[in-house]
């Protein structure tokens, strides 16, 4: 028998118990060189044992519990999908993408982990599984092909009751099976399981132990003689350019996906939960703690939520939408008409809140429905075991929303509730304290609350830097009573701007299709290029610096302080 | 007491001693010798200080201490109030001088193949190779062993003692000497478990493991 990299067969790649929680198992088949592990909620995953970034074994990687992250340059991959879901100096807005490492498929039974060089052949159980209970033997490595091994193998029964073969390089001696695992051309590890735990289960296995190590031996001296075989040369699929580049700053294509709603609930006196899922079930794309989605709603508007999972949490999106008497735009209609099946068109996920990880203190304060992004932070500092402080002020008990989630988490959450307006402030100026390096706060919440620790973080020298902010609304008012031209450079068209009238919808009466989503200057799903002229910049997105650079503009709100823009659009 | 230790960053000898040094909460101050590129370890002052030209030296006010076991057993026996690192008991002391010789063939094996593709050292590669993978192979089963009967060190006692640390660089370090521990799992799981040790220190090439999952 000749190996085949495409083989379809399921063998076992490890015991059960190779795999504690949090440890990386190293392991292979066919040549192909495996990462598997068990993450918390005890799924294990077989990966393609290299990160994506530069090839370095992921078997030294760290198991996070939700995530496997590379101790080289920091890469994280997702449970599950093992999907990437952080890139170190990426920009944190950058499109979410699909990049994910090579999986393999997975059963777990017999005490075993069975795996297979690709997904054409379901597994089949051995004949006779069902009726035992299994147990595993250790495992035995030897550097001989797998035919000799399972020859080797056979060679053990006595005279009288001679070996059984089974299908996918099995025999039953007895009451014993045996599996060899093609390592690759000229390795194999014996995989044996009992049916049943022994009496003595110290004597039993020792003695099969040194049975085995005989036979390995007596197996390696024969191979030793023997010219080696060639090893497997498993193909490595290059990570696409696209991938393997650093992407821009997002500018969001405008690009959506379906999902169902698979969940609604009260999570809290004013606050619904969705659970959003894929059709299909899959995997949803990754995403960065502080990522929100554009909801498309059923009356046309589109609408930014906060993701509230924590890391790895890819089968659905759960998010919080607040439920406002006076409300008459989008979370109305979520609230009011949209039921559980329904299907809604979201964005892929973006993020215009990026966490640092390299922070000593992570201080997170949220009040009300702001307490969404801080969430999913609080849920990625959590399993990654960094020092953070969760603030969450709500009016009254009932308004707590998402509290199992946060109860779950083992950094120091307080809840400030129904607290008066003045101890409010005084709450936020001890939890900041004074500033020292590497500390950074995030506020979500009302812009009263903002404002009071942006002032109060001030006072107590904390730089701008280390203060993030998540807009929802652009509180300002936008003064739109400049006139001017626009030259839209890759559309060769010149188009005059009335007072009244904002760039963007002239634009659309001009026929162009350009991709918007709040239209007030706080999501950044507008930004557009500068090419020349001077913006008058009246959004919140952009901070101080890229308004100064006058390079891009949102053109939704902006509007021009000189008499001409061109625009690449 | 003042303790100066002659170090080489890159030596897993040397850094065993950091270790232990740094789990005990030992102060020390370090001077570091050249032992690759410069040789400085076959230097006149430092072969005055220990003759077989060996790192590393460690100096505790008058005395002069070589030879990484005996120092790990030298600060496990003076600054260790737990005993626990260098028991008193005479069949684990026994235990632990046992591993200490299994961690000077390691070091004859993996750190040797590590010298030769590292450092130019002019040594058998192939030959310390499969020296390194005969004692992988014998730690690998009576780790695994170990396990099944609840022990979860080289030695009986139920925590660590120094015949871990002593074993464990160059274990860690073999990849550079071109040793897989592929086929080596419970050395594997053992490897995680020194890692977790409260007080661990990293070197180049050995890396931090995860945190164990708090099942309490």
């Amino acid at each position: 028998m000749t190996l085949s990299l495409s083989d379809p067969n399921w063998y076992p790649i490890a015991s059960s118990e190779d795999l504690p929680f949090r440890h990386v198992y190293q392991g292979q088949l066919l040549g192909r060189e495996l990462a598997v592990w068990r993450a918390d909620d005890g799924n294990v995953n077989v990966w393609e044992n290299r990160c994506l970034h530069r090839g370095v074994r992921l078997s030294i990687g760290i198991n996070e519990g939700a995530e496997l992250k590379c101790q080289y340059h920091g890469w994280r991959y997702a449970n599950r999908s093992a999907g990437c879901t952080y890139i170190p100096a990426h920009p944190a807005d950058a499109p979410a993408r699909r990049i994910e490492n090579r999986t393999y498929p997975v059963v777990e039974a017999y005490g075993l982990i069975w795996s297979a060089a690709n997904d054409d052949k379901p597994f089949t159980p051995f004949p006779g599984a069902e009726t035992g209970d299994w147990f595993a033997l250790r495992p035995m490595p030897v550097n001989a092909t797998p035919e000799a091994v399972l020859a080797g193998l056979a060679g053990l029964a006595p005279d009288d009751q001679p070996a059984q073969t089974l299908p996918g390089l099995a025999i039953r001696l007895g009451d014993t099976l045996y599996f060899v695992q093609p390592v690759d051309a000229g390795r194999s590890v014996i995989r044996g399981l009992l049916p049943g735990q022994p009496a003595d289960t110290i004597v039993t296995l020792r003695h099969i132990n040194e049975t085995l190590t005989k036979l390995r031996d007596r197996l390696e001296r024969a191979a030793a003689r023997q010219p080696a075989p060639t090893p497997l040369q498993p193909v490595f699929e290059r990570v696409s350019a696209d991938l393997a580049t650093m992407p821009d700053i997002a500018i969001p294509r405008g690009a959506t996906m379906p999902v169902v709603v698979k969940r609604k609930w009260a999570s809290a006196d004013g606050v619904i939960g969705f659970e959003l899922a894929d059709r299909d079930n899959r995997h949803l794309p990754t995403f960065q703690p502080g990522a929100h989605i554009d909801v498309h709603l059923p009356n046309g508007l589109t609408r930014q939520y906060s993701i509230t999972n924590g890391p790895g949490d890819l089968l659905s999106y759960v998010i919080g939408v607040k439920q406002e008497s006076a409300s008459s735009g989008g979370s109305k209609v979520l609230v009011e008409t949209v039921r559980e099946g329904d299907v809604l068109a979201i964005s892929e996920p973006r993020n215009n809140f990026p966490l640092r990880r390299d922070a000593t203190r992570t201080v997170l304060i949220a009040g009300g429905i702001g307490i969404t992004p801080l969430l999913s932070m609080a849920r990625f500092l959590d399993k990654s075991a960094l020092p953070y402080e969760l603030h969450y002020f709500t009016r009254a008990d009932e308004q707590i929303a998402f509290r199992s989630e946060l109860g779950a988490l083992h950094g120091k959450v307080v809840l400030h509730t129904g607290l008066p307006r003045p101890q409010i402030a005084d709450t936020i100026a001890s939890a900041l304290g004074t500033w020292r390096l590497a500390q950074h706060v995030y506020v979500c919440g009302p812009a009263a609350m903002l404002e009071t620790v942006r002032s109060t973080a001030a006072a107590q020298h904390w730089p701008e830097e280390a203060i993030h902010f998540e807009y929802f609304k652009n509180d300002k008012t936008i003064d739109d009573s400049s006139s001017f031209e626009i030259e839209l450079a890759r559309s060769a068209m010149t188009l005059h701007v009335p007072a009244g009238k904002t760039i963007l919808e002239v634009m659309r009466e001009a026929g162009l299709t350009v991709p918007s989503s709040c239209e007030q200057g706080a999501c950044g799903t507008c930004l557009t290029a500068v090419m020349e002229g001077e913006v008058d910049h009246q959004d919140v997105y952009l901070n101080d610096s890229e308004k100064a650079s006058n390079s891009c503009m949102m053109t939704c709100v902006s509007r021009a302080k000189s008499q001409r823009l061109v625009l690449d659009i | 007491m003042s303790i100066t230790l002659y170090d080489f960053e890159l030596s897993g000898n040397c850094y065993k001693l950091r270790l232990l040094m740094s789990i005990l909460k030992l102060r020390y101050d370090v001077i570091p010798i050249d032992f690759y590129p410069g040789r400085q370890h076959k230097s006149d002052a430092f072969l005055r200080l220990n003759p077989f030209g060996q790192l590393p030296v460690l100096q505790d006010d008058d005395l002069t201490l070589s030879d990484s076991g005996a120092i790990l057993a030298y600060l496990a026996k003076k600054y260790d109030a737990t005993g626990q690192w260098f028991p008193n008991d005479p069949a684990i002391t026994a235990q632990v001088l046992r591993w200490h010789a299994v961690a000077d063939d390691i070091t004859a094996t993996s750190s040797a193949a590590r010298l030769a593709l590292g450092m130019f050292y002019d040594v058998d590669l192939e030959k310390a190779q499969q020296g390194a993978h005969r004692i992988f192979r014998l730690m690998d089963e009576h780790l695994w062993f170990g396990e099944r009967e609840g022990r979860d060190w080289l030695c009986s006692p139920a925590h660590p003692t120094t015949a871990d640390i002593a074993c464990f660089p160059y274990v860690m370090l073999s990849e550079e000497g071109g040793i897989a521990r592929q086929d080596y799992p419970a050395l594997r799981r053992w490897t995680d478990r020194v890692r977790r040790i409260p007080g661990f220190i990293v070197m180049s090439g050995i890396f931090p493991a995860g945190r164990a999952l708090e099942t309490v």
